[in-house]
């Protein structure tokens, strides 16, 4: 976090004066053009709209004047005793996600870096990547036709073995380690690419030095490989707990759809909030469900940050 | 300038008298009935239907010369905006929460398109009598000799047009094989009752391994709902779904008034619930029925699915007709929804209408282009089936039949006009089963009327109570449905005491107000 350093320096030293700041950095100011103006069109803009969550709203009186009823959208989320069990699924999945993911991740980029040969590395590199780019849609057929109980792949092998087939359709406590899986299959080679741009990013002398003073591959990879993919760790932790409420909205609905079978396992906020919409097409309550999913993510990102800070605020976003 | 007016009006009187010497038509039918409209400005006039956009450039050919003609008469042209079948639901009423002016004439209906409650948040624009007079006067005259403006008013103002001339049965039941039917053992290979069901799925279970006696997929309608029509002696009330369910019912068409949900109340869910169970276990669908999407239909046809649950109309202009090729001697039959207590209501006249969207920037002109489309000859046979010779052609007896080589699959035209279909001017479909007509009078001289057509419920004073409903109803009718609960009548008492928490005795004193005020504003009326 060298710059992070440079950064605390330049806010001890004189201040300069606003203007002569931004034309200094009129070119680096340039180059995020595009992401702010993103951010100003799609998250700022459509901020107003929030009020929507507050109201009962009509077509002809619009937004803002449509009449406003407090806190009475979100009664149902209280009443339909959702609530709790909802948030519960959306972290706990997120939890496991981020923390299987990651080590996961990790795991890899040093197999990665480990292996020699070059055909070997790109090749495995290739097809860990390739799951990624799967469409979810295509992800929940081919769920399906492995694990359906007529005809699927699973149940005609346990079949032709002579075994029981299972009905797994209708378990909702295998479902959470399907969808782990699902994730994981879908996210580990895309983030750990990340990881292991990091580790080519270490200064090569380092490693020598201790190849040199006799270190094994165990010690290189727990004293000096870890240590320095610390700092992305964090930052991507960072990251993740910000989405924490959200989740893998395609994945999930393409995997479960509506078979309520599974939900008591497997339904989290998105999918509470489609469903919803889909079948009530209530849009005062689902921008009600919104916002206290963003709510939500907006304090544990806070948190998460001040927490970071008070251990080491090298570390900290901002 | 003049003498060529004079020569237009010259002609147009001879073609006149000609005309009503010639018939019995009244001289105005073919007069221009929009006389002294300004017209100056030329307009297009899009509307709003559903289905999924045609590819095969035939309905492009269409507009192009249904444009000729609406151009020449009302100086308009119209475009087609699509709410494509993918999540139409929520398409639909996007679109419409949009406020998007663009679009003038909107496909809508009480029952299946949330018609009432786009009237109640302002989508459709007030039609007065003078307009409708001025601007749609065929369909006025029509709609007003039947008397049936009343089933489109809210707060006494005229909100949509019905499609109250066109006679269609859109009853759910059961399609399946006479034939096998027939081998089951079933008198005349004829199902008469509910649970006769359970012995031709068996038959079917036991003689034909490669055929699952009810392919049904996640989206098949819910199967219980028939049930309860033909056990109970309950009235639907369409339009206030919890959820995608139909939930709330009148007690009996004698007693129409009383509000109730066989759901709730008696005991005919327990035995639903029970059959279905029944019927899961024995395998009458797939297992995973929750999650698979296959084609029922495709698959009846194929051979490989006994069932197919759907409404009249599909079955006598689309099922039986194919069955009777794709499966000769397959006698495919129907059995409706109560049909051992005769509990059929007649169709709903508001079950396809048009609106005009309140953004509309020309909706005078629109009602024109809606009053042609609905009862000009050409217009009509335009927009409902093509052009003549390509898309359809016209039998000497005056019967609607297809050129050869057309394929239904490739060259259907999709325009999807289900907003102002006319049997004055609808053509009979030599491609329908000839059975029709019988079909449909014997469900005349038996069905009821539906006694809610002009009911109107406020959803506003119950939407967090309905939609905790919806919530509780969203996890256990699937399961009910496809008897997938180890302990149904367990889980009906579990999901009971929820409805009861959601705050379903408060919804039901609601709309059981809006019912008494609708049953007293009918007896004022008389």
């Amino acid at each position: 976090m060298k710059k992070n350093k440079t950064g605390a320096a330049a806010a001890a030293a004189p201040k300069k004066p606003f203007l002569k700041k931004l034309k200094d950095s009129r070119t680096l100011l340039l180059m995020c053009l595009p992401a702010i103006l993103f951010f100003i069109v799609f998250n700022y803009c459509p901020l107003p709209g929030v009020y929507i969550a507050f109201t009962n709203y009509n077509f002809r009186d619009g937004i803002f004047g449509s009449p406003f009823v407090g806190f009475k959208n979100f009664e149902f989320l209280i009443r339909s005793g959702e609530l709790w069990h909802l948030t519960r699924n959306t972290v706990l999945y997120n939890l496991a996600f981020i923390v299987i993911g990651n080590v996961l991740q990790i795991a890899l980029a040093i197999m990665l870096n480990e292996i020699g040969s070059k055909l070997f590395k790109k090749v495995s590199q290739t097809l860990m990547f390739l799951p990624y780019f799967i469409s979810v849609v295509l992800i929940g057929a081919i769920a399906f036709n492995i694990l359906n109980y007529d005809t699927g792949a699973l149940n005609s092998l346990i079949r032709a073995t002579g075994g029981n087939p299972i009905k797994i359709y209708s378990q909702a406590g295998i479902w959470p380690f399907i969808i782990l899986f699902c994730n994981l299959w879908q996210q580990t080679g895309y983030g750990s690419v990340v990881y292991f741009a990091s580790i080519c990013g270490i200064d090569s002398s380092m490693i020598e030095a201790a190849e040199v003073d006799g270190a094994t591959s165990w010690q290189r990879i727990r004293y000096i490989i870890l240590p320095s993919l610390k700092p992305t760790f964090i930052i991507l932790l960072l990251f993740a707990l910000g989405g924490i409420m959200k989740g893998n909205f395609g994945l999930f609905w393409n995997l479960i759809g509506n078979n309520s079978q599974l939900y008591s396992t497997t339904n989290i906020i998105e999918t509470f909030v489609y469903r919803t919409m889909m079948s009530q097409n209530n849009f005062a309550t689902s921008s009600a469900v919104g916002l206290y999913q963003s709510i939500f993510g907006f304090a544990l990102v806070m948190f998460s940050n001040w927490l970071v800070k008070r251990i080491d605020p090298d570390y900290a976003l901002f | 300038m003049r003498k060529k007016n004079v020569i237009r009006r010259i002609a147009a009187v001879t073609l006149c008298a000609a005309m009503a010497a010639q018939t019995m038509i009244p001289a105005l039918a073919e007069e221009n009935v929009f006389e002294g409209i300004d017209t100056s400005d030329h307009e297009v006039i899009t509307m709003l239907v559903l289905g999924n956009k045609p590819t095969n450039g035939r309905l492009e050919a269409m507009l192009e010369e249904l444009n000729a003609v609406l151009t020449e008469k009302v100086n308009a042209e119209l475009d087609l905006f699509y709410i494509e079948w993918t999540d139409w639901q929520t398409q639909y009423n996007v679109q419409l929460l949009s406020g998007d002016s663009r679009v003038d004439i909107i496909t809508t209906a009480t029952d299946w398109l949330y018609a009432w409650e786009n009237t109640q948040k302002g989508a459709f624009l007030p039609l007065s009598e003078d307009m409708l007079k001025t601007y749609a006067p065929k369909t006025w005259a029509q709609v007003d000799a039947d008397g049936d403006w009343d089933v489109c008013k809210y707060n006494d103002e005229i909100y949509f047009i019905p499609e109250d001339h066109y006679t269609q049965y859109t009853n759910h039941g059961m399609f399946y094989r006479g034939d096998w039917a027939k081998e089951a053992g079933l008198e005349d290979g004829t199902i008469t009752k509910y649970e006769d069901l359970t012995d031709y799925f068996a038959w079917i279970l036991e003689n034909k391994p490669d055929c699952i006696p009810f392919d049904a997929n996640k989206n098949t309608g819910n199967i219980i709902t028939g049930y309860l029509t033909s056990k109970t002696d309950n009235v639907i009330i369409s339009g206030v779904n919890v959820g995608n369910d139909e939930f709330w019912f009148g007690m009996s068409p004698d007693d129409p008034f009383t509000v109730t949900s066989p759901y709730m109340e008696g005991d005919a869910l327990y035995d639903a619930a029970d059959l279905m169970k029944e019927w899961n276990d024995m395998g009458v669908w797939r297992e995973d029925v929750m999650n698979y999407d296959g084609d029922t239909r495709e698959a009846m046809y194929a051979g490989t699915s006994g069932a197919d649950q759907h409404h009249s109309q599909t079955y006598y202009s689309q099922v039986k007709p194919n069955m009777d090729v794709k499966q000769e001697g397959s006698d495919v039959k129907m059995y409706y929804w109560g049909m051992e207590n005769n509990n059929v209501s007649k169709p709903l006249r508001t079950h396809g209408a048009a609106a005009i969207n309140s953004y509309s920037e020309h909706p005078e002109r629109a009602l024109m282009v809606y009053d042609l489309l609905r009862n000009d000859e050409t217009c009509y046979r335009l927009i409902n089936y093509g052009i003549e010779g390509v898309d359809y052609i016209v039998t000497e007896d005056g019967k609607l039949d297809y050129p050869e080589g057309y394929d239904t699959s490739r060259d259907a035209l999709d325009s999807n006009f289900w907003c102002g279909r006319n049997d004055d001017l609808e053509l009979q479909n030599v491609s329908w089963w000839d059975g029709t007509a019988d079909m449909i009078a014997n469900y005349d001289s038996f069905a009821y009327d539906y006694p809610y057509e002009a009911l109107i419920i406020d959803k506003n004073a119950i939407e967090a109570e309905m939609a905790a409903m919806a919530n509780v109803l969203s996890e256990y009718l699937p399961q009910l449905r496809w008897g997938k609960f180890e302990d149904p009548h367990a889980a009906i008492d579990e999901m009971r005491e929820k409805l009861m928490a959601a705050g379903y005795e408060d919804v039901k004193a609601s709309i059981q107000a809006d019912m008494d005020a609708y049953k007293e504003s009918l007896e004022t009326a008389e």
